[in-house]
Formats: structure tokens, sequence, C-alpha cells
């Protein structure tokens, strides 16, 4: 608190004091006081006036000071009623109670969207499993009435399905909680897994497909990381060369940590938008022009390594390659656990 | 016959794995009353069971749960959960398998030929005609001579000795092979199957593999 200001704030009751004090000094004259009388009464009248506001000022002060610091420290704003003393003035109890009841509210407020979003969330994963269900049925189908329905059904029942785990996935990516699991999965299994949902994509579009896997082992939640890898590939696919297009797994460790890669011969990003792909909703000069894209694949991906603590990094130019980095942490913490 | 059960509230599901055991040479059931599900489970006398999570009254873990306490018939879950705990729960209550929904239905054969042929004794090695196939070791030899197959061989060959009843598709043999972590393009298929095919005829067996055109092969 600035004492100028707090002057200026009680500047009518000043204003009014002296021209009290005056008037009085010009009746005490009137009525012929002895001048010395006069100017004694006047010193203490202003003294007193001082005294008031300078008392007034540093009980306050030190009220709102404690305040205002604190506010400032704070990370968590809302939390400042925490780090009050019990209030003393009337002035005091005033502020502390309003804002007690508005942190309640507040608070109420947030409980009832934080249970929206989370009904939300239920209903999404409720919903998810519902919808694999005929999807695994049209799977079936396709299989069991091959001359009925071809391969082309199956492409898009994949399509399909890819799509609605991308929303699985953000939803979980989104959420505080954390449904996770690490523990030192098979990089082979993983890797196989993917290949397999992607066979008929891979071979009709000739791409060739090679796997190199140095490490086969790392610390993750198998069931993300195939989700991770899985869009990867998806990528890999879509914004493929016209021909001859390879995709290469491949994976290394040293000392600490497992680096997995994941590389085409594809069309490659642009150099504007390499370091924008991982923004949310950011579609980049490919997904706009080529193929179209949503943006969220790889906000997803980004988000889920971030849960998981991998590190993720793209390299690519233009026209020649795209080169998706994932490095998993050798923590032995995990390990022991086990 | 093997027999096995089909544990599934959804009724195209259901059907449509019914029909994909039959044309696989399996004797299917469709469990249908979920209340008596354990009794009824145990007295089929089934030799797989197909055990979906999400089932009316008992669900699937529970009643994975109590089947074990009496029976070590294989099961495979079934769910269309993918939560890691879901799965880390399921093998930890005896599941033999787990997969999730939609799943390839090729794959779902193979995890089921896969168990059959842990439970069986002696299954390392298959014999045709004269022949006697050591899936191990990937020998094949009858009395005259003795030829070396390689991994890839050693999956075609016994997907086909396996399946001599019925044509095997490509799109069988090339899943097989990628299950088994060979990533290989169908260009690469037809010079393996030269190959073999090169290889048996020095056992004196020429044209045993027969080519459909567009549909696969099958073992003559």
């Amino acid at each position: 608190m600035k004492f100028l200001k707090y002057v200026k704030d009680n500047l009518i009751g000043i204003v009014i004091y002296l021209v009290t004090a005056s008037l009085i000094a010009l009746m005490l004259a009137a009525f012929k006081t002895p001048s010395i009388a006069l100017i004694i009464t006047f010193i203490f009248f202003i003294l007193s006036g001082v005294l008031i506001l300078a008392i007034s000022y540093i009980r306050k002060n030190k009220f709102y000071k404690l305040f205002m610091d604190n506010l400032e420290k704070l990370d968590k704003k809302f939390l400042i009623l925490e780090t009050l003393p019990e209030p003393t003035t009337y002035e005091e109890k005033i502020m502390v109670n309003s804002l007690y009841e508005i942190n309640k509210s507040m608070i109420e407020n947030i409980k009832i969207s934080q249970k929206n979003i989370n009904d939300f969330k239920e209903f999404v994963e409720i919903w998810i499993h519902e919808a694999k269900i005929p999807i695994s049925s049209m799977v079936l189908k396709c299989h069991n009435n091959p001359e009925k329905y071809d391969k082309s059904f199956l492409s898009q029942i994949r399509r399909l399905d890819n799509n609605i785990d991308e929303i699985l996935y953000y939803v979980r990516s989104e959420d505080t909680e954390k449904d996770f699991i690490i523990t030192e999965i098979d990089l082979k299994e993983v890797v196989r897994n993917i290949s397999l949902k992607n066979k008929d994509d891979l071979l009709e579009n000739n791409i060739e497909f090679e796997v190199d896997l140095k490490a086969t082992s790392a610390n993750s939640d198998k069931k993300w990381l195939e989700f991770i890898i899985n869009q990867i590939i998806n990528n890999s696919i879509k914004y493929k060369k016209e021909s001859e297009s390879i995709i290469k797994i491949e994976s290394s460790e040293n000392k600490d940590k497992v680096i997995l890669e994941i590389y085409d011969n594809g069309i490659g990003i642009p150099e504007k938008d390499l370091k924008r792909v991982f923004d949310k909703s950011f579609t980049g000069t490919n997904g706009r022009d080529k193929v179209k894209s949503t943006g969220m694949g790889l906000y997803i991906i980004k988000k889920l390594c971030d849960k998981l603590g991998h590190n993720i990094s793209i390299e690519s130019k233009e026209n020649q390659y795209t080169k998706v980095i994932l490095e998993f942490g050798k923590n032995n913490i995990y390990k022991g656990a086990m | 016959m093997k027999k096995i059960m089909i544990v599934e509230d959804d009724k195209v599901i259901a059907e449509e794995l019914y029909n994909l055991l039959k044309s696989s040479n399996y004797e299917a059931i469709i469990l249908t009353d979920f209340k008596n599900a354990k009794n009824e489970i145990l007295k089929s006398g089934v030799d797989l069971i197909l055990l979906d999570i999400n089932i009316p009254i008992l669900n699937g873990e529970i009643l994975l749960k109590e089947i074990r306490k009496e029976s070590n018939v294989p099961i495979i879950m079934v769910t269309s959960k993918t939560s890691e705990t879901d799965e880390v729960l399921s093998y930890s209550y005896g599941a033999d398998d787990y997969i999730i929904k939609p799943y390839n239905p090729t794959i779902l054969l193979l995890k089921i030929a896969a168990i059959f042929k842990r439970c069986e004794l002696n299954s390392n090695i298959i014999s045709y005609k004269d022949l006697s196939f050591d899936i191990g070791k990937g020998i094949v030899k009858n009395k005259n001579a003795e030829v070396i197959l390689t991994k890839n061989e050693i999956i075609i060959f016994s997907l086909l000795l396996n399946h001599q009843d019925r044509i095997v598709s490509k799109d069988e043999i090339m899943t097989d092979l990628w299950n088994n972590d060979e990533y290989i393009n169908e260009n690469a298929l037809t010079v393996n199957i030269s190959r073999l095919r090169a290889k048996l005829s020095e056992l004196g067996y020429d044209n045993i593999i027969e080519t459909r055109k567009g549909i696969g092969y099958r073992i003559i």
C-alpha cells in the first residue's frame, strides 16, 4: 500500500478536517483567544489528525501488504485465504468472508463442470467400447463372406476403427488421472501388433516394410505405445510418395535410453511447418493440400508421450523423408518395482 | 474335432464367430444361458473357451476366476476394453490368451491353433505321406533324403500341412508370416513358395503344393 495513494483516497476526510480546524481557529480568533493558545490548539489539532491517519494507515497496510505479497508469491491464487491470519477489523472480516464465499461458489462451479467432463469422458469410453462391437462383427462378416465383402470394406472399417481410437486416446491424454501402467514391454510384440493391423494397407500400397529391432524391450505402456506407433505408421502411409515407398522401424539403445525410430521416404514436412506439427489443430501444408487431416493426431501423441515420460521428436526433409524418434528412459526404479 | 465354446452376448458376433470356427473345422457351441454360465461351461466338456469380458450377470473376469477353480480348460479372453489393467487381471486369473476387439479373425484362429498345439504332445513333428517334418529343427526327411527349410518355409509348410483339408488363402499365410515377425511382401511369398516346392521335389514330391489362382495354396 502506497501512503500517498492512501492519503489521496482519504482526501475528502482530510479536507473536511482541515476546513473544520481552520473554522475552529477562526472562531477562537473571533472570541479573542490569545494567539499562543490558538496556535497550540491548531498544532494539537493537526498533530492528532496526522496521527489518526498514520495509525489507520499502518494497521491497514499490515493486512494489505501481507495479502498482496502472498498473492504474488502464490502459484494458485485461490489459496490466498489459507495464508492470511485471523481477520481482526470489521473491514478485514468483510474482505476475508467475501473471499471465502467467492472461493466456495467457484469451487462448486468447478466441481460441477468437472463432474460434467468426467461424465462425458466416461460416456465416451463406454460409447467407444459399444462402437467396437459392431466393428468387430463387421470384420468377422467380411472375413466369413469374402465373396460378398471384398478387402475395400475391411480397409474402410479399419479407418473407422482408427478414427474411434483417436477419440479414445484424446480423452485419455486430457485426463488428469493416470490410467496407464509402465512396465518392461516387448517392442517386438508391439511392432508385430501394429504391423498386422496395417498389413493390408502396407501391402496394397506396395510399401516396403522393414523392421530391425536391436533393442527389444523398453519401459512404457503397451496399449498407449501401440496407439502412438500406429498413428505414426498411419501418417507414413498417408503421406507416402508415389512409388518405391519404404517404412522402416528401428530400435537401438545406449546406457540411459532406448531409441525407436520410424522412418519413411514419403513426401516429408516443409521446414516452416516442422516446429508446429505437435500443436493442437495444426494441419500444415500437407494436411491441407494433400490429404485431409484433423491436425489432432500428432498433438495427441505428444501429450501421451509427455504423460508416459517419453521424448518424441521429428526430423524431416520435404520430398525426401520423415523420421519420428521416440526415446524411452531406462529408469531402473521401474525395474526394481516389477 | 475340437470343441470350442463361445461366450458372447452380442448375437451377431457370436454367430459370425460360430461360422468362422465352423469353416476352420472346429465344432462350436454358443452359450445361451448366462445365468448358469459356469455350470454350463463345465459340463459341456469343451476343449477351449472364447470368453468375452462384458457379459451379462457374471463379468467375464469373475467367470474366468470361477472356472479356473475347477478346470484347466484353455481360455482366450475377448474384450473391447483397451485398458492395461483388464489384461493384467485376466492373465492373473489364469487366461491363456487375451485379444482385443476388433480383432483380425486369422489372428484369432492362429491363437487357437497355437493353444491346441501347446496342449498336444510331440506336436513338433508332423508326418505327411512318408515325410516327417520336424518343425523345431526345420528338417523334412524321408528314407532317401533330407532338406533344411528356412524360417519362412517352415511357417508356410506347417500352415499348409495343418490345413490339408482345405485351401489356405494367401492372406492367411501372410498373416502367419507377419505374426512371426517376417514382414515380407507378396512377391517374396511367391519366391518362398517356389523355393519350398524345389526343396520338396528333392525329396521326390513334385507339385504337391497346388496354386489356386486368386485364392491361395493347398497341399495335395
